[in-house]
């Protein structure tokens, strides 16, 4: 499926685009802008609007097929996790590209956009459609385009929302005479402070928010600008969570010397200010969860918070809500663009795009949760500097059209910056801005650093089509990276895509009810730099801490982690087809695509032997990865009248996922991971270390797959109480949980299917659209349960509610708690009313638009946690684990207004 | 319209233009790093980063670093599994995945840091080659520099770690490069590392100067001689164990019978335990007058102590943990420090102090926390949460003391060494070096040396009550089982625990908690098993049992 993007005006359609070469394919691809308009991996204007999204990500979830995005947590600043098509490294770059007109960015810089300035979204998923933006998209890229300014037309439009989210369910612990009851029933010496506290609703609240978007838009014959200001204000439901954004961009276009130049100037720039109380999500809700309900929320006569001293892991939840992070975000980019249209063949354009971020972290973490008190300030700085010159030459000689693009492309990303670190606080009275109220700075607390990678690329593209019926394209591409050594800093990539528009031949012309038919195909290859760091193939020395050197002190330098120099390019090779097709005047669309991919070479981060290592971890080039799935998108409408009308998409995608191979050499010595490589543990009190593994990461399976202890059931330990009865999976007469013992695979982490569907029905000015989104296959493990089910966590560690009448002793972590992950989510529901204006107010205002939005309206779901929707996608250090670090379940109500003058 | 043939030509000149520039915009120009080549190009450059990068590494600042002070490391392997010390479940604390249950029981296939404290031990022998390279290349570059000491110190550390891998693993592999081939890393027999070990030890004893490493000054924290000679003596003391080979069939080869070259004589392995434990005493080391001085905060004062750790709150990032693990949380914040209520003494070592009897050694107090505690340098007892006093019940120590009355209370815990109430880090960073070798040892290896050369009598009974004196106790007469029986007294928590008891034979044997493994009984465990890893980088295999 080509990938193609809805413009309001097509007619601007190629110039108004930065980088023009989707624009170019599309002048390629089928003309026919119903289909276009209809295309599901495209996100319209229309559909941004239509629901009242703060984040610009928030408008693609469930919308295209193949694409998962997940929040990380409900954090007011929360980032999101999404991944095109599954994961295909395993150690890093699985973010798919972002470009937002034409400008490199990143999920960061995304989120910062106000949605109201996005013209569409296009995810280009195939290896020929990501071709062009070479390694970088690798793993899939989403073009974002912004609106432009309209000629002719001097407008002004006001977005804005206000609305509140609230907390709809938290775990149900045991309230203070539950635990008091519970505590002497086992006999532990209980601290009672007389109150009942529900920690988890004590450091929550109800969280406002607000947005609002000014943008000021026009034009003339030959030149057209636009401008806009935004700003959002949300707070989270943890006290003191809260992000604001300032935003402004702004557009122009002018066209010099007849039509041989048009110019194209944007700017961008946001500051984004995030403050919150949750320095470490798992201790913040580990806290409120398992806290003694017995005590108060108020301060202690001394000025501080009682301490419980059996639970060291975790802190009174109040003095938590006193540690302060802060982050300054300020973002700017610019970019220009010289378009020549020299002949009415050949076509120059010079792109030109430089972007500066920081990140300014500032934290105070007070005595009572910090031993000594933390001040901490940081400095994280990014500048990028990119140069693009693409040479087209386009001609058509009767049903021949045939496109040839040459490209050459430069970038340098300059990353540096500092932090420092003081403790030996003697007071909680100044914190973040005067750190020096610390007494002591330690050396390992401060530090600067700066890299500066860059890269390279040329790429040629042929495109040919016959008759707009057959059509060709094949690209060859080169990338060079500064980050390995001689002889492998280049990379090629070619790929080649085909297609057939059935629909235009002959003998289907006459079908009055087929209005497009087109089959595709393309073959691929695809470099990742799979997120390697600069200099890991050098031996270069940092300094690594401080030796006694006569009298002195002294800083030695060392190497602290194994160069390979042979490091090179991951490559991902993918096969991808596909059928859509478009019926009854286009009321009825629908599309299937099947995808493989294998990566090879594929970077991985070895356990090696010391020696002949220095150290045990090696990253090389080794081992190979399958992702593979279908797609399948549909959109129906069966109502399209005047006063009414009816569209249902819905879009499902299985994708499957196999770790074929992480062995190899590295030059003489054979490199094997171990047949289970842990990925993700527990944590908490008495979950150190240990038999604790719960997703690993195995040759021959999916990238994480719970490998766990089979309980058979609950048996009594003899006093009473109750143990989890591990069955002897190996036969080998004892019980044995560690690797390749009583461990069985138990399923997945990642969803084998993922369902999105919207549903959109509008009567005369009312319009409802409600998003649906679901998941289903993998597991989850309740590591929560697991926890606050063992009854010797009293009484230092609250329990659930449910704990004392099963009596469970025992933390082992057993197949006992993984659950199925299966949901269906209400993401959203939204009411619309646009307002009929009389002829007076039509003078002033064009148009006035009125929409009421709940978020997060209801799951369904078998699991018994929180909430099934954890880190299902990324693999990390919480893949497929529920383990006290769930942020409570939300929802949220807000009202819009939409107002053009 | 514009030439075709004139803008095809510019495209070309400027793609070459730009392939040509492409090159160099694809080197990378590390600012924040230093290229290996330019780090030792003087003595001093050499002494601090080929050196110096060893030296940070003998204390740790995470987990399975370091020689002591760290947690799951080294110390932790020969302190956990003996009938010294235990980590008991508290409750939801410390099961820890079974890991410290396993450790004790001798179950060590279950104990997974036993890889990450191999990995430790010889990127330390690794970082010894690579300073050993590159002490030869600067050699090369200036003959008329003087680099025997720097030489002498590097081959000295090697042996060292070499010793401690040896000690745990039995089999290791013997190197020089600081990027070995495959043929190698082949891992020897433990007795062909022994021999090595001894006579790379005896090969630089004389290129190194005779002054004291646990003091301030220029030798502060580095091997100088006394440490080898007491290396030697140490690892000549277990030689019947390092020269066999076969540890599971239950015999061992003659001390006695093992002859050594020692400065031009040939000695039995006893008296070269004697004469390398007579050197450092003639050097001027003496026991210091109170035991608590050599744990104290200004302990590198102490004449007694011969290799340490040295320790500071601001600049070094060694970490002293053992306290902070051990100590109960309200004790620790007493203190305040923090604490994890973990570790404490078993039985065995209570039932060596005479706990409870009337004959109580005087170094109970000094080692352990036991009863009622008070907070440093005063009278107010420590108390609870609920206001009732801290009491610590050492006799009710079990595998699993969960649900019972003393879940947080069970077992002494560690004193030995004197609270910092400057620490930083939640009382990890210390002032008090961390005593590795120090003279009490030396006299009681020189006495056990006696006793195992068949020479009982004044001499031995002299060693041995010099260190008893030193601690107030009655004067005895030294015989091999008092010796191992003073070694716990004395030694305590120091982390030779496990080497004592594998030489007197003992590591094995049963006791509270503790059941014999089945196949225990046959010394499988007196080793610990090698990381898969380096089986697969050297094709060897594993150790027998695991």
């Amino acid at each position: 499926m080509k990938p193609i993007r809805l413009t309001l005006r097509p007619v601007f359609a190629v110039a108004l685009t930065a980088l023009s070469l989707s624009a170019l394919a599309q002048s390629v691809a089928s003309t026919d802008s119903l289909t276009r308009a209809l295309s599901p991996a495209v996100v319209t204007a229309d559909q941004v609007s239509q629901q009242q999204v703060t984040n610009p990500l928030e408008a693609i979830n469930g919308r295209v097929a193949g694409v998962t995005i997940q929040k990380s947590n409900n954090g007011a600043a929360a980032m999101n996790a999404v991944r095109v098509r599954g994961t295909t490294s395993v150690t890093g770059g699985n973010d798919p590209l972002i470009i937002i007109d034409g400008v490199f960015g990143d999920l960061n810089t995304l989120s910062s956009i106000y949605p109201s300035d996005i013209q569409s979204f296009t995810v280009l998923k195939d290896a020929s459609e990501t071709a062009q933006y070479g390694s970088r998209g690798a793993s899939g890229v989403i073009e974002v385009v912004t609106k432009k300014g309209a000629a002719h037309r001097a407008t002004v439009t006001y977005n804005g929302s206000v609305g509140f989210t609230s907390v709809v369910r938290n775990l149900n612990m045991l309230d203070a005479a539950g635990y008091r009851a519970s505590v002497k029933g086992v006999g532990d010496m209980l601290i009672d402070k007389g109150y009942d506290t529900n920690w988890q609703q004590a450091i929550q609240q109800t969280a406002f928010l607000q947005d609002h978007h000014v943008a000021f838009m026009g034009g003339g014959d030959r030149s057209d600008y636009r401008v806009s200001l935004g700003y959002m204000d949300h707070e989270g439901v943890i006290l003191h969570d809260r992000m604001r954004n300032l935003t402004s961009s702004m557009n122009m276009h002018q066209r010099m010397f007849g039509n041989l130049l048009t110019i194209e100037v944007g700017m961008f720039g946001n500051v984004q200010k995030d403050l919150t109380a949750v320095y470490d999500v798992q201790k913040t809700f580990y806290s409120a969860q398992a806290w003694n309900p017995t005590f108060g929320t108020a301060r202690n006569s001394g000025g501080g918070w009682d301490g419980f001293t059996y639970a060291n892991q975790i802190n009174h939840p109040m003095a938590l809500m006193d540690s302060r992070t802060q982050g300054k975000t300020t973002h700017l980019s610019t970019h220009a663009k010289l378009t020549f249209d020299l002949t009415p063949h050949w076509t120059l354009a010079l792109f030109g795009a430089y972007s500066h971020n920081e990140v300014e972290t500032s934290q105070f973490l007070p005595t009572s949760i910090w031993s000594g008190g933390k001040g901490y300030r940081s400095s994280a700085k990014t500048e990028s500097w990119l140069g693009t010159a693409t040479l087209t030459w386009d001609k058509t000689m009767g049903p021949h059209h045939l496109n040839v693009m040459g490209l050459a492309e430069i970038e340098r990303d300059i990353h540096q910056g500092f932090y420092t670190t003081t403790t030996g606080f003697s007071s909680n009275a100044i914190g973040i801005d005067a750190i020096q109220s610390g007494a002591v700075t330690l050396w390992d607390g401060t530090g600067s650093y700066r890299n500066a990678p860059s890269i390279a690329s040329f790429m040629m593209r042929l495109s040919y089509d016959f008759g707009k019926r057959y059509s060709l394209t094949a690209t060859m591409r080169a990338d060079g990276t500064s980050k390995f050594a001689h002889g492998n800093k280049w990379g090629y990539f070619p790929s080649l895509s085909a297609s057939w528009n059935i629909a235009n031949e002959a003998f289907l012309r006459d079908v009055d009810w087929l209005d497009d038919l087109k089959w595709s195909a393309g073959y691929g290859l695809a470099g990742n730099l799979g997120g390697v760091d600069s200099y890991r193939v050098q031996n270069l020395l940092t300094p690594a801490g401080v030796v006694p050197v006569g009298q002195n002190l002294a800083v030695s330098l060392d190497a602290l982690f194994n160069a390979n120099p042979d490091l090179k390019w991951e490559v991902k090779r993918s096969f991808n087809t596909g059928l859509s097709a478009a019926l009854m005047g286009n009321r009825i669309i629908a599309s299937i695509d099947f995808y493989t991919a294998k990566t090879i070479d594929m970077l991985y981060l070895y356990n090696v032997g010391v020696p002949p290592f220095s150290y045990n971890k090696l990253l090389d080039n080794l081992g190979s990865m399958r992702n593979s799935g279908v797609e399948l998108a549909m959109g129906f409408t069966p109502l399209a009248r005047r006063d009414m009308e009816l569209n249902i998409n819905a879009n499902v995608a299985c994708q499957s996922n196999k770790l074929l191979s992480l062995s190899g050499y590295y030059k003489d010595y054979w490199l094997e991971a171990p047949g289970e490589v842990d990925l993700v543990n527990l944590n908490g009190a008495g979950f150190h270390g240990g038999n604790n593994h719960i997703v690993y990461q195995m040759v021959g399976q999916p990238l994480g797959v719970f490998y766990l202890p089979h309980c058979t059931g609950l048996k009594s330990d003899g006093n009473g109480g109750y143990v989890y009865d591990i069955a002897d999976l190996d036969g080998s007469g004892d019980i044995n949980i560690a690797n390749g013992k009583d461990r069985r695979v138990c399923g997945q982490a990642m969803p084998k299917v993922l369902l999105g569907s919207n549903i959109n029905y509008r009567f005369k000015q009312w319009d409802v659209a409600i998003q649906i989104n679901g998941a289903f296959g993998h597991k989850i493990y309740n590591g929560t349960a697991l926890t606050y089910m063992n009854m010797n966590s009293l009484p230092g560690y609250n329990v659930l509610a449910a704990a004392p009448e099963r009596n469970i002793q025992d933390q082992t972590a057993t197949d006992y708690w993984l659950e199925r992950g299966d949901y269906v989510e209400i993401d959203y529901l939204t009411l619309g009313w646009n307002v009929p204006l009389g002829e007076q107010a039509r003078r002033v205002i064009s148009k006035l638009r009125l929409a009421f939005t709940v978020d997060h309206l209801a799951t369904i779901t078998g699991y018994s946690g929180l909430t099934p929707m954890i880190n299902s996608s990324s693999v990390g250090p919480t893949l497929g684990v529920d383990d006290k670090n769930v942020y409570p379940v939300t929802r949220s109500y807000y009202l819009g207004v939409n107002i053009t003058f | 319209m514009i030439n075709r043939h004139i803008l095809s030509y510019s495209l070309l000149l400027a793609l070459s233009l730009l392939l040509g520039a492409c090159d160099k915009f694809l080197e990378d120009d590390p600012t924040d790093r230093l290229p290996a080549d330019e780090a030792y190009s003087t003595l001093s450059d050499l002494r601090l980063n080929a050196l110096g990068a060893i030296y940070r590494n003998i204390g740790g600042s995470s987990d399975s670093q370091g020689l002591q002070g760290t947690a799951r490391g080294v110390w932790d392997l020969n302190t956990f599994s003996t009938d010294e010390a235990i980590i008991p479940t508290r409750g939801a604390d410390w099961y820890d995945g079974g890991i410290w249950q396993n450790l004790f029981l001798h179950r060590f296939g279950n104990v997974d840091f036993t890889g990450d404290t191999w990995n430790y031990l010889f990127k330390e022998v690794l970082a010894c080659n690579r300073a050993l390279e590159r002490i030869g290349e600067y050699a090369a570059a200036h003959p008329t520099e003087d680099v025997t000491l720097l030489k002498a110190e590097a081959r000295a550390l090697r042996a060292m770690f070499l010793f401690y891998a040896m000690d745990l693993y039995g089999r290791v592999p013997l190197f020089t490069s600081s990027n070995p081939a495959v043929q190698d890393i082949q891992l020897q027999p433990r007795s062909v590392t022994f021999k090595h070990i001894v006579s790379e030890l005896q090969d630089v004893e004389y290129d190194l100067t005779n002054e004291r490493s646990s003091q301030l000054g220029e030798y502060y924290g580095r091997v100088t001689r006394p440490v080898v000679q007491f290396l030697l003596a140490k690892v000549l003391l277990n030689a019947e164990v390092y020269a066999d080979d076969d540890w599971t069939d239950g015999e061992h080869p003659d001390g006695a019978a093992m002859m050594w070259p020692v400065d031009g004589e040939r000695l039995n392995t006893w008296q070269a335990v004697e004469t390398y434990c007579g050197k450092i005493e003639a050097s001027g080391y003496v026991l210091a007058d109170d035991f608590a001085d050599n744990f104290s905060i200004s302990n590198e004062e102490s004449p007694e102590l011969i290799f340490t750790i040295p320790m500071d709150i601001y600049n070094y990032s060694n970490r002293f943990t053992q306290q902070f693990r051990s100590l109960h949380y309200n004790h620790a914040a007493a203190l305040g420090l923090n604490g994890e209520n973990g570790p404490c003494a078993t039985i065995e070592a209570m039932r060596t102090f005479g706990y409870g009897t009337d004959d109580v050694d005087y170094r109970l107090g000094l080692t352990y926390y036991v009863d009622e505690v008070y907070a440093e340098k005063s009278f107010t007892p420590v108390t609870l949460d609920d206001g009732s006093p801290l009491v610590y019940y050492p006799m009710q120590v079990a595998l699993d003391v969960s649900n019972t009355a003393w879940e947080k209370t069970a077992g002494a815990r560690m004193h030995k060494y004197e609270i910092d109430l400057a620490a930083m880090s939640d009382g990890q960073l210390r002032r008090n070096d961390l005593v590795l070798f120090r003279l009490a040892d030396v006299l009681l290896m020189h006495c056990e040396a006696l006793l195992r050369d068949g020479r009982p009598g004044a001499e031995a009974d002299g060693l041995l009550n010099r260190v008893r004196d030193r601690a107030h106790m009655e004067p005895r007469t030294a015989t091999l089982d008092l010796v191992l029986e003073e070694r716990m007294l004395e030694l305590a928590w120091e982390g030779w625990r496990r080497n004592d008891l594998i030489r007197y034979g003992q590591f094995t044997r049963s006791y509270t908690d503790r059941p014999q493994l089945e196949a225990d009984v046959k010394g499988y465990t007196l080793v610990f098993p090698i990381p898969g890893e380096t089986l697969t980088a050297c094709g060897s295999e594993q150790n027998p049992g695991y």
